[in-house]
Parts: C-alpha cells; sequence; structure tokens
C-alpha cells in the first residue's frame, strides 16, 4: 500500500509552478525524509497530500487510494504545518480536548501521559511553551489520533539541538513501537539522515529522487547526502528518479 | 514510556460515523470564550442599566397615568415633566441622558457585537496559519466551519432577542403616550426583531469578510462601513417602501400615530407648493401673524386660507409587518453569506 501516490500531480500559484509533474509512489512502513531547497515545493505537496490545496493538475491518492482530504483520509492521516500551529491561548490541557473533539479517534490516556512524561504542565497556555515544548505538544496530539500516516512539514526548523534529538526519538519511536508511516520534510538533509529509510529529493517544483535509502546506498556507493547534493545539481529530473521499491 | 495501544481495527475505522455536533459544539465554544464573556458583560451593563432606569422610570409614569382629567393643565404639565427628564434632548446634561439619547447609543450595539464577534472567526484561524490545524482534523473543515459559524450565531441571536424584550419594557411609556411612534428608524431598529436580526447581519459580514481578506481588524472595519450604509439606506430608501404609505390630510397627524415619511402643502388651487413658496409665503405674511407668539400661528393661517397639508404615513399598526419583512431579508441575507463562508472555507486552500 502506497501512503501517498501522486500522478503527474502539480500546483500552480498565479503563475509559477509550485510543483509540476509529480509522479511518486511511496511506500508504507517508511520514515520518509522529503528534502530539497527552500521554494523546492515540499510543503506545496505535504498540503496537497493532506489535502489542505487542491491540486491544478493531476492527482494525488493516501493510504491506499484515497483521495486525499476526503473523510476517510482526514481520519487516518495526522498532519502538523510548519511551526506547529496550535491555538496560543488555549492551555494544553484544553488544546488537547480541542484535539479530542475534533476527531473521531483519540487516546486521551496516552496524551495525557505524553504530556506529563515531556514534563509540560497542563495549565500552561501553548503560547507560553518553548519551541521544543509546542512541537512536542503538536506531536502528541498528532500521534494520539493514532494516525496510519503522519505528516511533519519542517518540524525541525525552529528547534534546538536537543529538542531536535529528541523530537526526532519521539518520531522513530511512534514509527517504530505503533507502525505508522512517517513523512517529514526538511531543507537540511542532515537532520533526517540518521532517521530516513526513505527518500524523496525536490527542487524547483520537481522530483530528482525517490527511493529507499539502503537502496539508494548500494547503487550509488556514497553518502546519502551526497547523493542528494548529485541529484540537485543534475538537475535532469524524471530520467534519473528510481522507483521506491518495496521495503 | 510511551503505552503502546492496540490499533483499531481496521474495519471499525471503515464504518465512519461522523465527529458529532456536540463535539464540534464544544470547540466552538471554547474557542469563543472571550467573545461570549465581552458580549455577555456588554449586553449586562446595558441590561442593567435598563432595569434602574425602567423601575425609577415606572413610578414617575404611574403619576402621569392616574391624573385625572387628562386634560387638566396639572396633568399636562406632569406628562411634559416625563417627557422632559426621562425622555430629555433638551436641557441639562443629566436629561439629555433620557431614553432618547440612550436608544441611539443602543443602535450601535448590533453592528459593534456583529463585528467583533464575528471577523475572527475565520480571519484569525488564517493570519495565525491555525487553519492548517482546524481544517485536518478528522472532522473535516465543512463540519468544523458549520460548528464555527452557527453556533455563535443562534447564541448571539438569542441574547440580542431577550436584550429587546428588556428594551420593549424600559420602552414602553414612551410608546404608550404617542412620544415616540414605534415606526420611527430610532424605535423600530430597537424593538420586535430588528434588534437581533441586525446583529445576526452585522455578525455574518464579518465573519464573511473575515474570511475574503484573512485580517481581522481590516474585516471589522469594512463590517462597520458596510453595516452603516445599508442601515442609512434600510432606514431612508429601503424601509418606506415595503408597503405603500397612506396618504392623509390636515395638520395634526389625523391618521394616528406613525411614521411620517413625507409631507407637502398644497394652495387652495389644488398645486403643490415648493420649499420656496412656502419660504416666500412666510415673509408675506400680515405682521399680526409673523409676531405672534404662538409656534401654530403660521398653519393656523394656512388652514384660514385654504391651504391644506398632506403627509405620506407608515402607521404603528404596520409594526409588525415591517418588523418580519425586515427581520427576513436580514435572516436571508445572514443565511447567504455564512453559506458563502463555508463554501469559502471549503474551497480555499491554504
Amino acid at each position: 500500500m502506497n501512503v501517498i501516490e501522486t500522478s503527474l500531480l502539480g500546483k500552480r500559484y498565479r503563475r509559477t509552478w509550485a510543483l509540476r509533474d509529480c509522479t511518486l509512489g511511496i511506500p508504507g512502513g517508511h520514515i520518509v525524509a522529503l528534502v530539497g531547497p527552500n521554494g523546492a515545493g515540499k510543503t506545496t505537496l505535504l498540503t496537497l497530500a493532506v489535502g489542505l490545496t487542491r491540486p491544478t493538475a493531476g492527482t494525488v491518492t493516501v493510504l491506499g487510494g484515497e483521495p486525499a482530504g476526503s473523510p476517510e483520509a482526514l481520519d487516518r492521516i495526522a498532519f502538523v504545518a510548519q511551526d506547529a500551529p496550535l491555538y496560543r491561548n488555549l492551555p494544553a490541557a484544553d488544546m488537547l480536548r480541542v484535539a479530542r473533539n475534533l476527531n473521531r479517534r483519540w487516546d486521551q490516556r496516552y496524551a495525557a501521559a505524553r504530556l506529563e512524561r515531556l514534563g509540560i504542565p497542563a495549565r500552561q497556555k501553548v503560547g507560553e511553551l518553548s519551541g521544543g515544548q509546542k512541537a512536542q505538544l503538536a506531536l502528541t496530539i498528532a500521534l494520539a489520533r493514532r494516525p496510519a500516516l503522519l505528516v511533519l512539514d519542517e518540524p525541525l526548523a525552529s528547534l534546538d539541538p536537543v529538542a531536535r534529538d529528541d523530537f526526532l526519538a519521539s518520531v522513530v519511536e511512534a514509527a517504530e513501537g505503533e507502525g505508522i508511516s512517517v513523512v517529514l520534510s526538511s531543507h537540511v538533509l542532515a537532520e533526517l539522515e540518521r532517521v530516513a529509510t526513505y527518500l524523496v529529493v525536490l527542487a524547483r517544483g520537481e522530483v530528482r529522487v525517490a527511493g529507499p535509502v539502503r537502496g539508494l546506498l548500494a547503487s550509488h556507493g556514497a553518502g546519502l547526502e551526497e547523493i542528494a547534493l548529485r541529484y540537485l545539481r543534475a538537475g535532469a529530473p524524471s530520467s534519473s528518479r528510481t522507483e521506491g521499491a518495496p521495503s | 514510556m510511551i503505552s503502546s495501544v492496540p490499533a483499531v481495527p481496521a474495519a471499525a475505522a471503515r464504518r465512519r460515523r461522523p465527529v458529532p455536533w456536540t463535539q464540534l459544539a464544544w470547540v466552538a465554544l471554547r474557542q469563543r470564550r472571550g467573545a461570549v464573556i465581552g458580549t455577555s458583560v456588554l449586553l449586562g451593563v446595558f441590561a442593567v442599566y435598563l432595569l434602574i432606569m425602567a423601575i425609577i422610570q415606572d413610578s414617575a409614569y404611574a403619576a402621569v397615568t392616574a391624573c385625572h382629567p387628562a386634560a387638566a393643565l396639572k396633568c399636562q404639565q406632569l406628562a411634559q415633566a416625563f417627557s422632559r427628564n426621562y425622555w430629555g434632548g433638551s436641557g441639562s446634561a443629566v436629561q439629555s441622558g433620557g431614553a432618547q439619547t440612550v436608544s441611539s447609543l443602543l443602535l450601535a450595539i448590533p453592528v459593534l457585537l456583529g463585528a467583533f464577534a464575528g471577523a475572527p472567526l475565520l480571519a484569525r484561524e488564517l493570519e495565525s496559519g491555525t487553519f492548517r490545524f482546524a481544517w485536518t482534523q478528522g472532522a473535516g473543515r465543512t463540519r468544523w466551519a458549520v460548528a464555527t459559524l452557527v453556533l455563535p450565531a443562534a447564541l448571539l441571536t438569542a441574547a440580542t432577542g431577550a436584550f429587546t424584550a428588556l428594551f420593549y419594557w424600559y420602552f414602553r411609556p414612551f410608546l404608550a403616550d404617542g412620544q415616540v411612534s414605534e415606526m420611527l428608524p430610532l424605535a423600530f431598529g430597537l424593538l420586535g426583531v430588528a434588534f437581533a436580526a441586525w446583529t445576526l447581519f452585522a455578525y455574518a459580514a464579518a465573519a464573511f469578510l473575515g474570511t475574503v481578506l484573512r485580517r481581522t481588524v481590516p474585516a471589522m472595519a469594512v463590517t462597520i462601513v458596510v453595516y452603516i450604509a445599508l442601515a442609512l439606506a434600510a432606514a431612508t430608501a429601503i424601509r418606506p417602501h415595503y408597503e405603500t404609505p397612506v396618504t392623509v390630510a390636515g395638520w395634526n397627524g389625523s391618521a394616528g400615530a406613525g411614521w411620517v415619511t413625507g409631507s407637502w402643502v398644497k394652495a387652495p388651487d389644488g398645486r403643490v407648493l415648493s420649499q420656496g413658496d412656502l419660504a416666500s409665503l412666510s415673509r408675506h405674511l400680515p405682521a399680526s401673524v409673523q409676531n405672534s407668539p404662538s409656534p401654530d400661528a403660521f398653519t393656523n393661517w394656512l388652514t384660514q386660507h385654504g391651504y391644506t397639508l398632506w403627509q405620506s404615513v407608515q402607521p404603528d399598526s404596520r409594526f409588525w409587518r415591517f418588523q418580519l419583512t425586515e427581520g427576513g431579508w436580514l435572516l436571508a441575507a445572514s443565511a447567504v453569506l455564512i453559506a458563502g463562508t463555508v463554501w469559502l472555507v471549503r474551497r480555499r486552500g491554504a
């Protein structure tokens, strides 16, 4: 089952194509690193996949054929947008209640226990939390929804090194412990190199390479960063794309 | 440690039941806690004031109604004193703070309440980026938008409706003694269903504009401008045409109480006098009339010389028909704006 499948997907904002001719099949069970320079179309691809945006061209389905943004898809995909937007004026506990009431599936015991373990005070307002705490709160909400797919847009951008490490550890734990597929985007591959099992490189709205990390490493005989750089420099999109093989 | 919880069976997940409205209502209310408190305080302060004034007024008004015979000088003076003290409009600052001033102030409440409650609903989500959270939850953005928009609308309508009932109780004496016609714009907007309907309209317009403009403060500003323009147009140009006005002859409002929407004077030969004609007529009056202390001297002279006054009047008996007409189109406009806002939310991209 492909967790995200796109076919000639394109999105145009006024005159510029943020994403173009994107054909991808990301298999389930991976931690997917979606990397590329700023403005490469990472956020556009993710917002299309979670149904926040409608495509200008092509199609995108998730979780084995559900249309992006459909009730079935929303029910089983948890999305954390860049900078983890949450209601700043609400205490953390009320933020959890809001999320609980906006979802059919919700594991309150898990959410409360996780906040306690992270030392996030339930009465603290979201706007008064540190960047790391806020990111963790957003992740807690996403995981308490018991999703099949977790989509994180630039989750590490605003975090300090310790918070980054903690956050990634949480993501890996959820992915391995609960079998959740994860897609993370970043403009710094080094951040995701340790955890990613699948790599998608985007540049200028086009997919440069997509495939399982193990396969890429074996076929290129170079480090992941080196491989990504090579594809970013080459600039030849579809010819060099490798299709993702099931792991 | 994070406890691993058994995954929901796939079959159960497929049997999809939407998130219940009660849950969405909780979210909508929790998000609007500040607005609910603000609205309650604003309406509460005015309600307490009206309540106190109504009680004070009532004993003074009881003296006016108990006075017999009503035509006696003593009773006339009592009635005039009541009007001066509680209706106001002239005299000291305390007296001018009477019902006339208070009603004028209250006419601003619908647009203020509506703009402050409606504008942030979507605009704040779009400004702060939290729509990316709200619209990707399991409930889906359509149900979320409906709950977000409809629940505050219902609460606002109920609160302003209840406020109207209190205001009517406070305002009764001025309607009863013919001081004010309930058809006059000042009273009409605060009685019946108009007050709640205008509040709902301001709210719906603010929510819609907030979604279009994506900014709370500009949405409020534009709402206030649009509202004032429409309210003025309604009072001067739209409302008088709900029904053909009654045309009556005579100087003393012989058609009974009502809202005079136009008046003109006819010469003995049936010609309608212009303002200029009237002015030149008044300049050429005999000195005895020009210098008369009585304010009615000019009209008496006109009557004696065969001139007639004509008025177009919307009588008080049409009050509820007019209220329901105005309430009806405002409700329809609000429903269109709210539906339009939901439609914008559905099609809006990130």
